[in-house]
């Protein structure tokens, strides 16, 4: 049973070779449809190769993220840019041959040097990990990845939850929303999304509670809410015009006003900002994520849609 | 009188009333102008808090959350942050007055102007308060994705293609960045920046993240030849938009790099680092000559100005081979002169080339016809800004220079003394062309647009402020000795060189020689932090 134990190096090699394959495709592919297609398989493939190295939330966010919501914004980035495609000239695109050769030296002689600088780090530093352990009981949540999200570098989420409703602002202040799904959806679709729909928000809602003891949260809940609102939105259904102004603001900003809200009120309990009182983190935390979760959601659907209301 | 707020209060508050400032202008538009201003208030009133604070107890280190690093993430704010923190709130509260009259003609452009700027305020005060390496990966990104988003807010194609083509840079150097930070933890098993300061050691891990992590915000900060995405960017944006790019943005990315080099890598020694500040020495004074040509050549003013920026991002890079070799340390004083002293007068220049493009309907250098005569404040605060990017005295920007020179004299550097003032002559060729062109008429006389007064006197006040800087150095000098943020006190010829151009008064140098007394006491204030790091687990 010698070839059992050789059967783990096996699947890592043919993980490392379908990833190099598929970028190379994605990024080859003259048909800019199929380059997204593979870039979604691609995801889907890194995410795999997340859980072989014990990372499963980051494959969970990969997957979610990368593949899934990323994936979703460029074929709907694709749908816009259709009409507008011309005929491109292969042959113009391509930059010199002198200006390629030392472009690719170049990277060539960097690529090297970090496959260098990596066999180095083989055994990297002790990093933080010990240390989040052994303050875990302190953070008021099981899971150590929530803990340091939330609790031992909340500020750094605070601000990422910024940088999402930043990306929205920027989206909004470009343009006003297409006209998606006035037509009439298609039957199956719609009994599809009137199946689905619920049961996405039953998942977001289990991923976050989840967050607290096993790998879930906030990021990867809102990004299943965020595919809820968008299978929602094709299948013909939309917010009423009374609901897209300030309340659908509202929603987007609760996220970071939540947080930026209890991170501050904590000062007026003596302690440190965004340091939780005593016993008070787990409540804080379950608080931060549900409304984190609602405006992930509300912001990754938006996107989606992509303009003003 | 005992102290209401401390300092950790005062740093809390510059990162949280923008955000919160920004949130509420998303919710209600109706309100942005006003919500806009009381913020930007504030935020002048929490930097004095600040200083103070700075001035009384020496540099500041807050644990957010009560974690402390390496667990959690700490601020820091010495001297160094502290200068920059003030520049950039005199500037945004100029840009927070001049907005509106600027914007009133496009309610939609407006609307979407105060929370995207008041994010980027965000970041920049986090930037300058951080010193946690991810945490400041996370202030660099909103920092590129709401100038980015600014940059586009006219819609025109011109200001689209600019604005993608800068974000694109943006995020490749925040993606080189990233990668140098995770190379140093993996190595050190820290992001803490006074931390990592103990524990890094020369060698192939150090060597790469320092190159990746420099080509990152070398290309952020637009030296040449990374500069090919600043001029059509800040050209054309909407002129508030260009004075907080040219003044603010540019200056954090390099207030970075300059921290990483002190803080981090100049100590390392090896043949990288002796090589490194020769070769960004160079670029920068390709850069001095190269834009200054450019800016001579330009025929619209804010492109001119744009260049204008490429010219002295290039002064700002002549201070590593000055000051790398760590002798004279009195080139990154004369850098940091140079750094708020371009900001202030930068974002008077662009600030009025908005209040002349919004008189004339166009900004062709060519057809200003006798704008002196109609817009005499705006012509004032586009020859006060000038002034002071040409060095000449006795604005901010001629100390710094001087003090540039005077280092750059006492090691013999002749061929960096010769750019410095070559840049400088150029600087006032251009500076003086556009100024010629305001005196004459045109051959068929322009109707002229009036310009709200808030706008012609917000770009006076910042020109002002940049000539002021000239005389700032008794107050400005000990603030930056807090913390000791350049690693040695300031150096006798330091002294010297500031007597001799009367920028201190010479009764405070010889006489009571309280100055000294006061960097002597910010000098101990550093060894303060030395073992306060070292008692750190």
């Amino acid at each position: 049973m010698a070839w059992l134990s050789l059967l783990p190096l096996a699947i890592d090699l043919v993980l490392a070779l379908t990833l190099l394959w598929l970028a190379w495709r994605a990024l080859t592919s003259p048909d800019l449809f199929r380059a997204v297609v593979l870039f979604i398989a691609l995801g889907l493939v890194l995410g795999l190769v997340w859980v072989r190295l014990d990372a499963v939330d980051i494959a969970l966010a990969e997957i979610a993220l990368g593949a899934g919501v990323t994936g979703a914004l460029l074929l709907a980035a694709l749908a816009k840019l259709q009409p507008a495609e011309s005929q491109t000239d292969e042959v113009a695109m391509m930059a010199p041959i002198a200006l390629r050769l030392p472009i690719a030296l170049l990277l060539i002689a960097l690529l090297t040097g970090l496959g260098l600088v990596v066999w180095q780090l083989w055994v990297p530093a002790p990093g933080l990990s010990n240390l989040v352990d052994a303050r875990l009981d302190e953070a008021g949540v099981a899971y150590p990845v929530t803990a340091v999200l939330l609790n031992f570098r909340g500020y750094d989420t605070l601000l990422e939850l910024a940088v999402l409703l930043l990306a929205l602002i920027g989206v909004w202040s470009l343009s006003t929303a297409p006209h998606l799904g006035d037509e009439e959806p298609e039957p199956a679709l719609a009994a599809l999304s009137r199946l689905l729909a619920p049961l996405m928000i039953l998942v977001a809602a289990y991923l976050v509670w989840v967050g607290a003891y096993a790998p879930g949260g906030a990021f990867q809940a809102g990004s299943v809410l965020g595919a809820a609102g968008v299978l929602l939105r094709l299948s013909g259904w939309r917010l009423s015009l009374s609901a897209t102004g300030w309340p659908l603001r509202l929603v987007l900003v609760l996220g970071v006003a939540v947080f930026a809200f209890i991170g501050l009120a904590v000062i007026g309990f003596g302690q440190p900002l965004l340091g939780y009182p005593q016993g008070w983190a787990k409540p804080a935390i379950l608080t931060i994520e549900l409304a984190a979760t609602l405006s992930i959601g509300a912001i990754l659907a938006a996107l989606f849609i992509g303009g003003r209301p | 009188m005992p102290m209401l707020l401390s300092g950790a209060d005062w740093a809390t508050a510059l990162v949280f009333v923008p955000l919160l400032a920004a949130l509420a202008c998303f919710l209600v538009p109706r309100a942005a102008g006003w919500l806009g201003l009381l913020a930007a208030l504030l935020i002048l009133l929490a930097t004095l808090g600040l200083v103070q604070g700075l001035l009384a107890d020496g540099p500041l280190r807050v644990a957010v959350g009560g974690w402390g690093a390496p667990l959690g993430i700490d601020l820091w704010a010495d001297g160094l942050s502290a200068a920059l923190l003030l520049m950039t709130s005199l500037v945004g509260l100029g840009v927070s007055v001049y907005a509106p009259g600027y914007f009133a003609a496009h309610p939609e452009q407006r609307r979407w102007f105060w929370p995207l700027w008041l994010l980027l305020w965000t970041a920049l005060n986090g930037l300058y308060l951080s010193a946690d390496l991810f945490n400041l990966y996370v202030m660099l990104e909103v920092l590129g994705l709401s100038a980015a988003a600014l940059t586009a807010l006219s819609g025109s194609a011109t200001a689209l293609n600019a604005a993608m083509r800068y974000l694109l840079v943006s995020l490749l150097g925040s993606a080189a960045y990233l990668l140098g930070v995770a190379l140093l933890y993996h190595g050190y098993g820290t992001v803490d920046i006074a931390l990592l300061g103990e524990r890094i050691e020369a060698g192939a891990v150090a060597t790469t993240a320092l190159l990746v992590m420099s080509t990152g915000l070398l290309l952020k900060t637009a030296l040449l030849p990374f500069h090919f995405w600043l001029p059509p960017a800040h050209g054309s944006a909407p002129a508030p938009v260009s004075a907080l790019l040219s003044a603010l943005v540019i200056k954090a990315s390099f207030y970075l790099l300059l921290r990483l080099w002190l803080d981090l890598f100049s100590g390392l020694g090896g043949l990288l680092s002796a090589l490194l500040p020769e070769l960004l020495g160079l670029l920068g004074a390709a850069a001095v000559l190269w834009g200054s040509v450019q800016a001579l050549r330009q025929r619209r003013l804010k492109l001119l100005i744009a260049y204008s920026t490429v010219a002295q991002i290039g002064y700002l890079f002549l201070a590593f081979p000055l000051a790398g070799a760590q002798v004279n340390a009195l080139a990154w004083r004369a850098v940091l002169y140079l750094a708020l002293a371009h900001g202030l007068a930068k974002a008077a220049m662009f600030l009025s080339a908005g209040s002349l493009l919004q008189f004339a309907g166009h900004d062709r250098i060519a057809d200003l016809d006798r704008a002196v005569q109609r817009l005499p404040l705006t012509l004032t605060a586009f020859v006060l800004g000038g002034i002071s990017i040409m060095g000449l005295p006795p604005s901010g920007g001629f100390v710094g220079k001087w003090l540039l020179l005077e280092s750059a004299f006492t090691q013999g550097r002749w061929g960096l003394a010769i750019v410095v003032l070559l840049g400088g002559v150029l600087a006032a060729g251009y500076v003086f062309k556009v100024v010629g062109y305001a005196f004459t008429p045109t051959e068929i006389a322009q109707e002229g647009e009036a310009v709200p007064l808030t706008m012609q006197w917000s770009a006076l006040l910042l020109a002002f402020g940049a000539i002021l800087l000239g005389f700032s150095a008794p107050w400005l000098w000990p603030l930056l000795e807090v913390g000791a943020p350049f690693m040695q006190p300031v150096a006798e010829i330091g002294m010297a060189a500031l007597k001799e151009i009367g920028a201190i008064p010479a009764a405070v140098v010889t006489g009571s020689g309280m100055l000294e007394a006061e960097i002597l006491a910010g000098s101990e204030v550093g060894t303060g932090r030395e073992t306060w790091i070292g008692a750190a687990p």
